[in-house]
C-alpha cells in the first residue's frame, strides 16, 4: 500500500499559514539532497524524521530499472498500491519498450521479437507505436536514423531518462517527482520578479535571502545633464536603437546627433542644416548608419550619421511631407504626404510606390512594423490604422477621442495612442487589437506630446507634458510612479535608451534636452566639470 | 510653443479671426440666436482646437450655468465658452455645447463681424428652448 507514510503524520501542517504538509515537506527536501548528491545526508534525514522519501517497493523498483531487471520491475510495479490500471499498463510498456531497444542494441533480434509479441502487443494499447517497434526489427539500421515522426523512436534511451519518464507516469505522492524543490524555489523567485512593481535593475543574482524588490530608485528621476545647443523649442528627440546616439530636432530647424559615450555622458556630435522649416521628426535606420529628418510640411532629408552628411532629399512636387520611417532592411523609407497618401522610395530619393485615398492625415506620425509587414499611422481624427502592405488586411484602432500621436513598441505588439485632452491608451494590436491600459496625469491639449515606452523589459511608460513635467508610470498597473519637474516649458518628447534601462531624455520649449538617470549616478566630479554656473531646477549646478 | 495639434475641418469653417485656427463647421450650429458682450454668438454642437479655462458658476440671462471660458490654441485669445451643466431642466439642452461669439471668429467666407450695436443686448446667452 501506501507503505510506510507514517498515517499518525498525515495531515501534521507546518509554515505559518498551515498549508504545508509536513510529510511533503520532508519528501522533497530528502529529494532535494539526493539529487545535489548527499546521499548520507539524505539517508539520514529518512531515518530522523522517520518518513521515507519512497516506499521499499517504490525504492526497488527504481533499482530494477536502473539495473535493467525488466521482467522483475514489471513485476514490482504492480505491487505499487495507488496505480490504476491505465498506468501500470503504460508504465509497463515504457519499460518493455526497453527491454526491446536493448535488446536489439545487443543484437539479439530473437529475444527482441519475442518480447514485442508475447509481453508488448498483449497490452493492447499504444499499437502506433507496436507497429514501429516491429519496422525497427525489419531494417535494424535503421533505428539509428531519424526518418520516422516521433524523434527518439528508434534511440535507445538511457536508463535514468527511462526512470524519469516512469516517474512523469505515476502519481507524484508515489515518487517524488525530480527536482521538485528547486522548482517550487525557481517559482517563488519568478513570482517575485513579477510583483516587482519598480522592476528595473539589471542585476542578474538573486539571492533566497530576501525577497527580490527593485524600489522607486530604479526608474530615472535626477537630472544628470541639461543639453542646450539648440536655439529654438526642441521638439522631438529619439535615442538610436544601439543606445549609441541620440537625434534631437528643433524648431530651430536644425537637427543634432548627439554621442552618448560609455559612462553616459552625452555630447555634440554633429549639427544637421539644411530644413527651411521646423524639423518635427526624425528616424534612425535599423542599423543606426542613417538619420531622416522632416520638415513640418516640407522635404525628407537623408543624412549619413558618421559625415553628417545630407545623403538625399526627398521632395514630392508641390506636397509637403509630413512624416517619415525606415524599412526594417533599410532599403527603402516611407512618407507621409499633406495630400493623405503614402509614399515608398528607394535610398536614391525616386518614388517607387504609393498609396493614395486617405491612408493618413497631415498630422500623423508614420511607423513600419519591424518585420516590415505593416504600415501605421492615423487614418482619421481617431483611428490609427495597420495597413498590411500587400494590402491583404487593414486592421484599425478606434478612439473616441481625437489622437494626437501615437508610439509602436519594439516587439509591434502593443500601440500607446496619446489622446488630445484625455489619456494615454495602450492597446494590444495583436490579434484583434484591445484596449488594456489607460495613463493620466499629464497634460495634452495643444502641442503635440509624444510618449514612449521604456525600461528593463519595456514595463514602464513616459510622456512628456504641457505642464513641463516628464511623467512615468508603470505600465501594466497603470500606476504614475513619477513627475519630474525640472524644465522651463512643455515637454514635447520623451525618449528612453534602448541599451540602457536608467536613462532617459526629455524635449522641451525651453529650448533644452534634459538627461535623467538614477539618484546615486549624479557623480560630483563630472558634474564640476561640465557646469557653467547654470542652476537646474531640481538640484545639481 | 511647442509643434501645435490642429484639427484641420473640412467644408464651411468658422475660424480664429487672429491666427485661422480652425474651430467649427457651419453644419454643426445649433442655434444662432444667443448673445454676449460683443455682440451674436452661436452655439455650436462641436468645436475643435480650444482650451478650456476654469470652471465657474455664470448668471446668464436664462439662468445659472456652469461654464468654462475657451481659448484658441493657437494664439490663445478667448473666444467664448462652453456650457458644463445648467441649473433648470429646460436650459439642460446646452450641456456640452459650446458658444462661440461671432465676433471673435472669422465666417466660413472669411468675414469679419462688425454688429457692434447688437451689443446694446445687455447680458450673455438667450435662445430659449
Amino acid at each position: 500500500m501506501a507503505g510506510p507514510l507514517a498515517s499518525q503524520r498525515e495531515g501534521e501542517m507546518i509554515g505559518s499559514k498551515g498549508i504545508i504538509q509536513k510529510v511533503e515537506f520532508v519528501r522533497i527536501i530528502a529529494e532535494a539532497l539526493y539529487s545535489l548528491g548527499f546521499e548520507k545526508t539524505g539517508a539520514q534525514l529518512e531515518e530522523e524524521s522517520g518518513i521515507p522519501l519512497h516506499s521499499s517497493n517504490v525504492n526497488l523498483f527504481m533499482q530494477q530499472i536502473l539495473d535493467g531487471n525488466w521482467d522483475e520491475s514489471v513485476i514490482t510495479l504492480r505491487k505499487i498500491g495507488l496505480l490504476d490500471e491505465t498506468i501500470v499498463k503504460l508504465a509497463s510498456f515504457a519499460i518493455l519498450e526497453q527491454k526491446f531497444l536493448e535488446l536489439l542494441d545487443r543484437e539479439k533480434i530473437k529475444d527482441a521479437l519475442k518480447t514485442l509479441r508475447t509481453e508488448i502487443a498483449p497490452l493492447c494499447i499504444n499499437k502506433e507505436r507496436v507497429h514501429e517497434l516491429s519496422m525497427c526489427i525489419l531494417f535494424p539500421s535503421q533505428h539509428l536514423l531519424l526518418e520516422f515522426p516521433h524523434q527518439d523512436v528508434g534511440r535507445t534511451k538511457s536508463r535514468p531518462k527511462l526512470l524519469e519518464e516512469i516517474q512523469k507516469l505515476l502519481p507524484p505522492m508515489v515518487m517524488i517527482p525530480e527536482r521538485r524543490l528547486e522548482h517550487l524555489v525557481e517559482q517563488a523567485l519568478n513570482l517575485q520578479v513579477g510583483s516587482c512593481v519598480f522592476h528595473n535593475s539589471l542585476d542578474r543574482e538573486m539571492s533566497l535571502l530576501t525577497d527580490h524588490w527593485c524600489g522607486r530608485e530604479q526608474v530615472p528621476s535626477q537630472t544628470l545633464q541639461v543639453l542646450q545647443e539648440h536655439y529654438d523649442e526642441v521638439w522631438f528627440l529619439q535615442f538610436s536603437h544601439n543606445g549609441k546616439y541620440l537625434a534631437s530636432s528643433s524648431s530651430d530647424r536644425s537637427t543634432i546627433i548627439w554621442e552618448v559615450s560609455w559612462n553616459g555622458r552625452v555630447s555634440l556630435k554633429h549639427r544637421l542644416h539644411g530644413h527651411q522649416k521646423p524639423v518635427s521628426y526624425v528616424s534612425w535606420s535599423p542599423h543606426d548608419d542613417q538619420l531622416l529628418t522632416c520638415g513640418v510640411e516640407e522635404v525628407v532629408r537623408r543624412w549619413d550619421v558618421s559625415s553628417g552628411h545630407c545623403l538625399c532629399i526627398y521632395v514630392k512636387g508641390g506636397l509637403g511631407l509630413v512624416s517619415c520611417a525606415w524599412s526594417p532592411d533599410g532599403k527603402w523609407v516611407f512618407t507621409g504626404i499633406a495630400d493623405e497618401s503614402i509614399c515608398m522610395w528607394d535610398l536614391d530619393g525616386k518614388q517607387l510606390q504609393c498609396w493614395k485615398g486617405q491612408r493618413t492625415v497631415r498630422n500623423s506620425d508614420l511607423e513600419v512594423t519591424s518585420d516590415g509587414k505593416h504600415i501605421v499611422t492615423k487614418c482619421k481624427e481617431a483611428a490609427v490604422l495597420l495597413l498590411d502592405r500587400e494590402e491583404k488586411t487593414e486592421k484599425l484602432i478606434e478612439e473616441i477621442q481625437t489622437i494626437n500621436s501615437f508610439s509602436l513598441s519594439r516587439d509591434n505588439k502593443f500601440l500607446l495612442v496619446n489622446l488630445l485632452n484625455q489619456e494615454i491608451h495602450l492597446w494590444n494590436i495583436e490579434g484583434d487589437p484591445k484596449l488594456i491600459a489607460k495613463y493620466k496625469g499629464h497634460k495634452c491639449s495643444r502641442f503635440f506630446i509624444r510618449s514612449c515606452f521604456g525600461g528593463l523589459q519595456q514595463s514602464f511608460i513616459a510622456s512628456g507634458s504641457e505642464d513641463s513635467q516628464v511623467y512615468i508610470w508603470h505600465k501594466d498597473s497603470g500606476e504614475l510612479v513619477k513627475a519630474l519637474p525640472g524644465h522651463a516649458g512643455a515637454v514635447n518628447c520623451v525618449s528612453w535608451n534602448p541599451a540602457n534601462p536608467h536613462m532617459l531624455a526629455s524635449a522641451s520649449d525651453d529650448r533644452t534636452i534634459r538627461i535623467w538617470g538614477l539618484k546615486n549616478q549624479l557623480d560630483s566630479k563630472q558634474e564640476k566639470a561640465q557646469s557653467n554656473g547654470i542652476h537646474y531646477c531640481n538640484g545639481g549646478t | 510653443m511647442g509643434l501645435l495639434f490642429l484639427i484641420k475641418l473640412e467644408g464651411k469653417v468658422y475660424s480664429c479671426k487672429h491666427c485661422q485656427t480652425h474651430f467649427a463647421l457651419s453644419e454643426d450650429i445649433a442655434s444662432k440666436n444667443f448673445h454676449c458682450r460683443h455682440g451674436k454668438a452661436y452655439l455650436f454642437h462641436r468645436v475643435v482646437n480650444v482650451t478650456v479655462g476654469e470652471k465657474e458658476e455664470r448668471m446668464m440671462i436664462t439662468g445659472m450655468h456652469t461654464v468654462v471660458d475657451i481659448f484658441c490654441v493657437g494664439c490663445g485669445s478667448i473666444v467664448g465658452w462652453k456650457y458644463e451643466s445648467a441649473r433648470e431642466m429646460n436650459q439642460k439642452y446646452k450641456e456640452g455645447k459650446f458658444i462661440l461669439e461671432r465676433f471673435k471668429v472669422l465666417g466660413p467666407d472669411g468675414s469679419h463681424y462688425m454688429g457692434i450695436q447688437e451689443a446694446l443686448v445687455s447680458g450673455s446667452d438667450v435662445e430659449d428652448a
